[in-house]
């Protein structure tokens, strides 16, 4: 065999196996998205008929947006995602500046105690914590007369995930590579610590908690266990509770119904992701060294 | 210029924040986990009392606590497959061929997907006359139709290919990183000199991000041990599907015998901290 016969034998090799697997990855969106589309259900379970929609139209989705509260949801993801990378960020840089700029007594210690946390079951701390917003919530009302935080508050969601080992690491790494003569520039200036940390650090690590944020995101927006375990209440829950209990609940009976919903939840993802696809694909590169 | 002891007090105004977030929900629950453990809790009341090891005399006892420990071992049947994969996978999407976006975002979209709207489509899949079934007739592998999440002897596998689904993506990216440091030459001089892909593979590319290979290692031996949610997705436990942390959470917020599931909390920290343990020793001797 001629060498390049054998490079082509190769190279179609490669292409088959990489659409193989992107068949493996991809075909439930596939046949979810083909049911959602098809108006006469008969063939939904007609393989491989299925895939392709029959009587193609959008009933289905528009029965979504008037049975379930998909707005709704919609509407509690984003805020709750938005709050949480809020606070993983502004708490990230806060401490991964004296972590990696400051010198003082116990830095060490308390660096160590952070990254162990990494190995700790954080499943684990789901009771406790339920135990402790709920204490939270009782005496919130008791000393306060309304609940600041606790069971069945946004806050409660968000305030166990806002601090964590991952964030106040990657911006210790990241402050750690700026050049000490840009801080020691604005110390000469009369700079006060925070206003370095303003001014000049979080500018210049800007990419670095663009990907922290990007990372909150997608984990805060996916976030099933305890946001399901913390919030009672229907009209308050994001899309990954409240599309999840639907589409088991009530409308598991109609599969066509299902997939709509499927579909239309996994759509913002796809959409932030083609718009952020550099940072998913590329921006971990710092991240495990 | 400020003395030393005013940038103590700055640096400990910074870190406050995280101090007392991570103290209250991260360190303060190992304590009051395994203070819980030994103790009966009734919710109502918000009372502890000391009842004398009982959990874990229960726990020692109990069948299902065992299968489910069986379970969570059995899970690490995925690490191999998937770390094996991901890493063939990355290798096949590292190059500058027409598509390889197109193809990498394929593998990615499971990873960025909610656990629970993934897990309602492979409900699906897995149904009696799902894709699966169709799938293996037409293959002749099979002849009846299989309800594969309800057959105890089964189910658990099919829970872990969805958490291989889920998760090469994110392992095919922490590869990429790595593959990406092997400089092209060494690659092109073995291809001079004859050897083949699978040799290139062997010989050049395994050893190259052996870093990463440990790093990726321990990161699903963990996960694998801490699987749950998609017991919690696909089956609720049913079809002899639970796993350790699966029994916690179903004690817990099925049963609310919050003592007992802390107990078993406790049985699963132990096991992954001397599991980190263990493999940091192993990172460290091979640094």
């Amino acid at each position: 065999m001629s060498k390049k016969a054998t490079k082509a034998l190769e190279l179609t090799g490669q292409y088959l196996g990489l659409i193989a697997f992107a068949i493996f990855t991809t075909f439930p969106f596939l046949w979810a998205l083909s049911v959602a589309l098809s108006e006469d259900p008969s063939n939904i379970w007609l393989f491989p008929r299925s895939f392709l929609p029959t009587d193609p139209g959008w009933a289905w989705f528009v029965r979504v947006f008037n049975e379930i509260q998909f707005m709704t949801y919609l509407k509690n993801s984003a805020w709750i995602s938005l709050c949480t990378i809020i606070g993983t960020v502004l708490i990230s840089v806060l401490a991964g500046y004296p972590l990696a700029r400051l010198r003082f007594p116990g830095r060490g210690l308390i660096f160590v105690g952070i990254i162990a946390t990494m190995m700790l079951p954080s499943e684990v701390a789901i009771i406790p914590n339920f135990v402790t917003l709920k204490h939270l919530g009782d005496w919130s009302t008791a000393l306060l007369g309304f609940k600041l935080t606790g069971l069945n508050t946004y806050s409660g969601v968000y305030l166990p995930t806002v601090a964590g080992a991952f964030g106040i690491f990657l911006m210790k790494q990241a402050f750690e590579q700026i050049p000490q003569d840009l801080i020691d520039a604005a110390r000469v200036d009369g700079a006060k610590e925070l206003q370095i940390l303003w001014r000049v650090m979080v500018p210049v690590s800007a990419p670095s908690i663009a990907a922290l944020a990007i990372f909150t995101l997608v984990n805060a927006w996916n976030e099933f266990i305890w946001t399901g375990i913390v919030i009672q209440d229907k009209a308050m829950l994001p899309l990954s509770v409240g599309m999840f209990n639907d589409l088991t609940g009530p409308f598991a009976v109609s599969t066509s119904m299902v997939m709509a919903g499927i579909v239309l939840s996994v759509v913002p993802v796809l959409i932030f992701f083609a718009l952020t696809q550099r940072y998913f694909i590329s921006g971990l590169d710092g991240a495990v060294k | 210029m400020k003395n030393s002891s005013s940038y103590t007090a700055i640096a400990y105004l910074f870190l406050a924040p995280a101090l007392i977030l991570m103290g209250l929900f991260t360190f303060w629950p190992v304590g009051y986990n395994a203070y819980l453990a030994f103790n009966d809790y009734s919710i109502a009341e918000a009372t502890a009392t000391w009842n004398n090891f009982a959990h874990f005399k229960y726990l020692y006892g109990e069948e299902l606590f065992h299968s489910a420990l069986k379970n969570s071992l059995l899970f690490l049947l995925v690490v191999p497959v998937i770390q094996v994969s991901a890493l063939l996978v990355a290798k096949l999407v590292n190059n500058k061929l027409p598509a390889m976006t197109f193809f990498r975002a394929a593998y990615y979209i499971p990873v960025i997907t909610a656990i629970s709207i993934a897990g309602v489509v492979w409900l699906n899949v897995y149904k009696y006359d799902g894709i699966l079934t169709w799938f293996l007739q037409s293959l002749g592998l099979i002849d009846e139709q299989v309800n594969w999440l309800g057959e105890p002897k089964i189910a658990i596998y099919m829970v872990m290919i969805f958490t291989f689904w889920k998760g090469i993506g994110y392992y095919m990216v922490l590869y990429l990183a790595g593959l990406q440091s092997i400089p092209t030459e060494v690659e092109e001089a073995a291809i001079l000199d004859g050897a083949n892909a699978w040799q290139r593979f062997w010989k050049i590319t395994v050893p190259m991000v052996k870093p990463t290979i440990l790093l990726c290692t321990l990161l699903s031996t963990i996960a694998a041990l801490k699987a749950f949610q998609e017991v919690v997705v696909l089956t609720r436990g049913q079809a002899d599907t639970y796993t350790a942390l699966y029994y916690v959470y179903a004690q817990a917020f099925t049963n609310f015998n919050f003592g007992r599931a802390a107990a078993a909390g406790l049985v699963v920290t132990f096991f992954c901290v001397l599991l980190a343990v263990l493999q940091f020793r192993f990172f460290g001797e091979k640094k």
